[in-house]
């Protein structure tokens, strides 16, 4: 069996003349936790729609464990666990029929009744009414319903939308069992310390195309240093005006510089002015991902 | 498959308590005060408006044809439509229908079950309707001069099964066509209205006759005769296939379209065919 869980090869969808994705090349390897990170309208939905078979691609193929998610769809679908971003469910069910009715249309998978221990995990009382729930016990309802059959793949679009933060805690606990298990994650969310918490890597996605694939500490280490260094007499701008630097503060006494090169002609040229002190500050996803998109100059580092 | 059947007819539990309750109206109401209204009905025969609607009231089977053969079929056609342009374009505009596609079903058997619950609930609502009518008939048989039967009354309400079938189809096949859950039910209703006014219409008009074969209340007779000796087994058959063909039409075009977009066929992106392994895409851009 192919070690590739998710591939998909020029992926591309219009809707009309409106663009989707556009010729996305994405590999998901077997028990990894991969992210998929964009802003809305990205293409982030509509990747794991097409995968699913929810929608057709214009051209290009996805495929998960090797099967086409088209022509071959429901045998892939029953190894796998979706988490829909927009989860709409039965209203007039009560929690523990739909979880039921669930299980016997997809198949316990060897995993008959496990939807009663998740539940209990997430304090979701089955005997109430769908229709009566909040928005987190709904998104709950949602979770469990992607974990019951222990799926070897699990399709989560932003899993902790509306869940207090014990009740996230448990879900990103889940994520990891899963990760640990050997099963595969593939992780769309806006909260990006929740992704660099579980995931090895990150796919980012940009009006619909995949402008970076990396594993999110080799993302963080090539892409920035952030520095500030203390003077006794403070060097003048030019001394750090190289490709790749920038000047992001600077007081009497310290500068404080983002890094993507030329960071041993930058620690050379502080040691000329008789550097005090160098502190690094630790890179966020947050900041990569913010780096990606520009912040409002169009985005275009990648 | 049977377990989505049953599910699907889960589902329209209440739907058919409420239908099946609200058409046993007909039966109850119209049999029941027959044989104090017999002689009045007779004399209505002659007003324009019944004989514009087709309709003849002299004798009990004509009465009873012209409620059980021709409103109640209309109502129950109703229920028909609602309820199958809901079941698919009504879950997709809310989102279940995204949660059921991604379960391992291929989506015929998701068409196919809720096309066989579609069709099971309205057989179970006119054979509620029949049994009321055969109950309401049995009580009042005495006091009641005619030829008719209790099971000549049944089996006139169960043959009302294949025009709500047909409808229920297209209902389905609409709300597979349609962008939207309102266009369909539009265009469903529009049919019923037309298939139900034109039978009357192209007896009346020479130039609508060529089109009555398009209307679908022209395949249910609602005489009196009907009532005593059935429908034509034709005429039935007729109903089955436009039902079967509209079911094959909605099976042929869900499984070509994309979920939750919301726009008509012609307007749906060109999709690349299915393969089983993953190929160069078609289009490099």
């Amino acid at each position: 069996m192919s070690d590739k869980v998710i591939e998909t090869t020029g992926l591309t969808v219009y809707y009309g003349k409106q663009r989707g994705i556009k010729d996305v090349n994405l590999t998901v390897e077997q028990g990894e936790a991969f992210g998929f990170l964009g802003p809305n309208g990205a293409g982030k939905t509509t990747t794991q729609r097409v995968l699913l078979d929810v929608i057709r691609p214009t051209a290009g193929r996805a495929a998960i464990f090797g099967l086409d998610s088209q022509a071959q769809g429901v045998q892939l679908r029953r190894r796998v666990g979706y988490l829909p971003g927009e989860l709409a469910l039965y209203k007039d069910m009560r929690i523990d029929r739909f979880f039921e009715m669930y299980e016997f249309l997809r198949g316990a998978n060897g995993a008959k009744g496990y939807w009663r221990e998740l539940a209990g995990r997430l304090d979701l009382d089955v005997g109430r009414k769908i229709a009566k729930l909040s928005r987190g016990n709904k998104q709950k309802v949602g979770v469990v319903a992607a974990f019951m059959n222990r799926p070897d793949l699990l399709i989560l679009d932003e899993p902790t939308g509306g869940l207090d933060p014990l009740v996230q805690q448990t879900v990103m606990e889940m994520v990891r069992e899963v990760k640990a298990d050997g099963r595969t994650v593939f992780f769309s969310s806006h909260i990006l310390p929740e992704v660099q918490a579980v995931c090895d890597r990150v796919g980012i996605i940009r009006q619909g195309e995949l402008i970076a694939t990396q594993g999110i500490e080799e993302l963080i280490a090539a892409r920035l240093n952030r520095l500030t260094m203390v003077f006794d007499d403070i060097p003048p701008a030019a001394t750090f005006d190289l490709p790749g630097v920038s000047e992001t503060a600077r007081t009497e006494r310290s500068i404080t510089l983002e890094v993507r090169e030329n960071l041993p002609q930058v620690l050379a040229a502080a040691a000329r002015h008789n550097v005090r002190d160098i502190e690094t500050h630790n890179v966020s996803l947050e900041d990569i991902f913010l780096d990606f998109y520009g912040k409002g100059d169009g985005g275009n580092h990648a | 498959m049977p377990r989505l059947i049953w599910q699907e007819l889960k589902f329209r539990r209440n739907a058919i308590i409420g239908w099946g309750l609200g058409l046993c109206f007909f039966p109850i109401v119209y049999i029941g005060i027959y044989p104090s209204v017999a002689d009045q009905m007779a004399s209505l025969t002659d007003l324009a408006i019944y004989q514009y609607m087709g309709m003849n009231l002299n004798t009990f089977g004509n009465w009873v044809g012209s409620i059980l053969l021709v409103f109640m079929p209309l109502i129950a056609s109703v229920y028909a439509i609602i309820n199958s342009t809901g079941t698919l374009a009504g879950e997709e505009e809310d989102g279940r229908l995204e949660m059921m596609v991604t379960l391992p079903l291929p989506r015929w058997q998701i068409i196919v079950a809720k096309a066989i619950a579609i069709s099971l609930a309205l057989l179970i609502i006119l054979a509620l309707v029949a049994g009321v009518s055969l109950l309401v008939f049995g009580a009042l048989q005495n006091q009641v001069e005619t030829d008719v039967t209790g099971i000549n009354i049944f089996m006139a309400v169960l043959s009302v099964w294949p025009l709500t079938f047909a409808m229920g189809m297209i209902g389905l096949f609409l709300a597979v066509f349609a962008p939207s859950r309102r266009v369909a039910l539009m265009l469903a209703a529009a049919v019923l209205i037309i298939g139900y006014l034109g039978p009357n219409l192209a007896a009346s008009t020479t130039a609508l006759e060529p089109l009555e074969p398009f209307f679908l209340f022209s395949y249910l007779d609602s005489s009196g005769q009907a009532i005593r000796e059935g429908q034509w087994a034709g005429d039935m058959l007729v109903l089955i296939l436009a039902g079967l063909a509209a079911l094959a039409l909605a099976i042929f075009f869900f499984a070509r379209r994309n979920l939750t977009v919301g726009v008509w066929p012609w307007q749906r992106p060109k999709v690349a065919r299915p393969h089983s392994a993953v190929q160069p895409p078609l289009i490099k851009e």
